[in-house]
């Protein structure tokens, strides 16, 4: 009884507009000085407790999912207003589909209301600097929700400021997986070395070719070179080059690459079915790379072809293309896979804050925070989670931030893309 | 934030008196508390417009003094609060670790996790070579942490023991820190004692270690007739930095060579493979990883592995590797509740 009315009575208080001035210019004068300090550049949150708080409060389950959507928008607001560029959170596992059907087609509904209410409030999101961006395996959602996701993205695709990172069907593994797929595609595909090569101002087949009329005219001194030992591989390759079984066909190699190239290219638009545009038989090799620089990484996502198509297509390029023109596998090194995880661009994570006292990472951010990411694992519910709480965690981070002497350089490291 | 009225407004779809919300009204709510439209093109025509009016210029500078005032204070405030949780904390580990010490006795070990519903059947410690010191300093205090963390785990019967080490040294002395274990187990147990726990000592891609003189453990069943299966043995594995992100580029490049040889799809790369090739060649899943240092950060730790691992780090513990941060975890991983005295 005494509780119930001492809680009405401190509504009543929160609600007078005198104190409710007060107290948000409090808020914004917090936030603004936290802003004098370093400020993590990425943040993860683990969205946890919902469900319990719902159970201990005698609430629906999805009552406490969307107390928790609150509490995320006012962890949000907190985070931008602060200068956080990117804000990660676990919104749904893939592993949650294992939950009741009735509690998976809440969250989708909920989902897609909340989505439907952040498209009507674009302008929100522009006044913010926020994109958002769905990371995960979209193909386990319902068809409406996906249409209303890619709204939302489109819609706040054009903002630069900061990214809201929403994790939807997720899990690291899963990510990994994808990221090691992905690589292994590029590497499968010649497309780096073709580019390479094709870009650069000189051509391998005149440099061939002048070697080889630079060697006629000094026949004679060979034995000289011969001993000199800096030239021996260059006169090696000459001789191969001219043991070519076909030399006929040589002088022209750059443009019958260039047409195999667009043969690739062109197949590929047919078999998946793209609409880049089908340059083939103009044969100069600028359009080309033009047409071959659209199945680069950035478009495999969309056009990822089934198990045939890749397959036709890797047996093409086998049969069309040499195998030395295949990237080499040791030239991959760990960016590789970072680039190809769905957070590339974010800068390296700087926090991770798990709230509701569960001790583990439950395939969340594994290949992004086990470096030197802070791991902070927090008692209480997420719906409770609010600017109070949240505060100690980040002036801490300052706090040991300012001491490690990393401050000024903590600027130029997240900068960089790892 | 907003204010209580807009919160219950948003939340349940309605305003005051009952009627449902529309888009431009919800907005509308939200106004006040929105930053200002903070576009840099048209704060930049302003300026220029009222270049000669003092306002704009004075506001901000005042405003941007109390913020540095208030952050000044805040952090004041927060390194004497950090400090005084730093004296809290270290005297609670000190207590802890008064009440809960080993004397190096298996059997008061074994009293302490007696009453543990589990154990986790693989743990995991992540441990820091020492900055300060010589080179041979730190590699002898980090052997001897291993060694009694090895004799905890083996007295409180865990059979899997992962160490993490950044920088790997411990892979290159495997023999010589076989001997301390060894010399270690026997400084608990007695010189023959039956119950002693057999060791063998491996890292990814070097063969398992157990030297020629210890028994190893398919012998023991033969030699002592009376006991054979209460002589346990502790697997040891070493890993490092390079056992992390490392191995995962190494499989890529495996995959991809594989996949221009024409000798795998893509599409065939799956999360089940992956962990496949990835338990095989350098260790599954850890039940429960300590961390000795004051705040929790991975440092590299194998990322693959750590999916469901229970983390457990003492916070603004300064101790180093204590039995009292071990049996903690060990409680916190039973979910037990640890009381004061045994």
């Amino acid at each position: 009884m005494a509780t119930s009315r001492n809680a009405s009575l401190r509504r009543w208080l929160l609600s007078l507009p005198p104190l409710e001035y007060a107290l948000q210019q409090i808020r914004e004068l917090l936030i603004g000085s936290l802003k004098c300090g370093p400020i993590p550049k990425h943040i993860a949150f683990v969205m946890d407790g919902n469900r319990r708080y719902a159970r201990e409060h005698k609430l629906e389950t999805v009552e406490g999912h969307h107390l928790g959507f609150e509490a995320l928008a006012r962890i949000l607001e907190v985070c931008y207003k602060s200068g956080v560029e990117v804000v990660t959170i676990y919104a749904f596992s893939i592993e949650n589909f294992k939950r009741s059907k009735y509690e998976v087609d809440g969250l989708m509904d909920m989902a897609k209301t909340k989505l439907v209410q952040m498209s009507q409030h674009g302008e929100l999101f522009d006044r913010y600097g926020a994109s958002v961006r769905i990371l995960g395996d979209l193909s386990l959602v319902r068809e409406d929700v996906i249409a209303e996701v890619n709204r939302a993205v489109e819609m706040t695709a054009h903002n630069q400021q900061a990214v809201l990172n929403v994790c939807f069907p997720y899990t690291s593994r899963e990510e990994i997986t994808r990221s090691i797929r992905e690589t292994v595609k590029e590497y499968s595909v010649p497309a780096d070395r073709a580019q390479a090569v094709g870009w650069r101002a000189f051509s391998e087949s005149h440099i061939q070719r002048s070697l080889r009329s630079s060697r006629r005219l000094s026949n004679i001194s060979e034995e000289s070179r011969r001993s000199h030992p800096d030239l021996q591989p260059l006169t090696g390759e000459k001789e191969k080059a001219q043991a070519h079984p076909n030399p006929a066909d040589l002088p022209s190699e750059d443009y019958s690459s260039a047409d195999s190239t667009t043969e690739i290219s062109s197949q590929e638009d047919l078999d998946a079915n793209t609409t880049t545009t089908t340059t083939t038989t103009t044969a100069p090799s600028s359009s080309s790379q033009t047409s071959y620089s659209s199945p680069s990484p950035d478009f495999k996502p969309t056009t990822t072809p089934s198990k045939s198509t890749s397959k036709s297509t890797s047996k093409s390029t086998s049969t069309t293309q040499k195998p030395s023109h295949l990237p080499d596998p040791e030239s991959l090194t760990t960016a590789h896979l970072t680039r190809n995880t769905y957070t590339s661009p974010a800068p390296p994570l700087d926090l991770l804050v798990r709230t509701s006292g569960v001790y583990r990472l439950s395939d969340f951010m594994l290949w992004q925070c086990h470096e030197t990411t802070e791991l902070r694992f927090l008692d209480c519910l997420w719906p409770n989670f609010d600017l109070w709480r949240f505060l100690p965690v980040l002036v801490e981070w300052q706090w040991r931030r300012r001491r490690e002497g990393v401050g000024g350089l903590g600027e130029g490291k997240g900068g960089k893309v790892v | 934030m907003v204010g209580i009225r807009q919160s219950t407004a948003f939340h349940t779809d309605r305003d005051a008196s009952g009627r449902e919300l529309s888009a431009a009204e919800r907005e509308k709510l939200l106004k006040p508390y929105l930053p200002s439209a903070s576009n840099k093109q048209p704060t930049a025509g302003q300026d220029a417009r009222r270049r000669f009016q003092r306002r704009p210029r004075v506001r901000p500078a005042i405003r941007r003094f109390l913020h540095w005032t208030l952050f000044t204070i805040i952090h004041t405030l927060f390194s004497i609060y950090i400090r005084l949780r730093k004296v809290y904390h270290a005297i609670i580990d000190r207590i802890m670790a008064v009440l809960y010490y080993h004397h190096r006795t298996p059997e008061l070990i074994k009293r302490d996790v007696k009453s543990l519903s589990k154990v986790p059947s693989h743990l995991s410690v992540i441990l820091d070579l020492p900055p300060e010191g010589g080179k041979k300093d730190a590699l002898e205090t980090l052997v001897n942490d291993a060694c009694e963390v090895a004799a905890w785990s083996a007295c409180a019967g865990v059979p899997m023991l992962s160490i993490y080490e950044r920088t790997g040294i411990l892979k290159a002395t495997i023999p010589h820190l076989h001997r301390s274990i060894e010399r270690t187990l026997t400084a608990y147990y007695g010189v023959n004692n039956p119950t002693k726990p057999t060791v063998s000592l491996r890292a990814p891609h070097i063969p398992s270690y157990s030297p020629p003189h210890s028994p190893p453990p398919t012998t023991t069943t033969t030699n002592n007739l009376n006991d054979p299966p209460t002589r346990p043995h502790l697997t040891i594995l070493l890993i490092s930095a390079s056992d992390g992100r490392q191995t995962l580029v190494d499989l890529t490049r495996t995959l991809a060579s594989m996949a221009q040889a024409n000798k795998l799809i893509p599409a065939d790369i799956s999360a089940d493979l992956i962990d496949a090739e990835i338990t095989e060649s350098v260790m599954g899943e850890p039940d429960l990883l300590l961390v000795f240092g004051d705040r929790v950060v991975l440092n590299g730790y194998p990322p693959w592995q750590v999916r469901l691992t229970e983390i457990y780090g003492v916070q603004d513990h300064v101790g180093g590797v204590e039995y009292a941060v071990f049996l903690r975890g060990l409680y916190r991983f039973a979910r037990a509740e640890m009381r004061f005295g045994r």
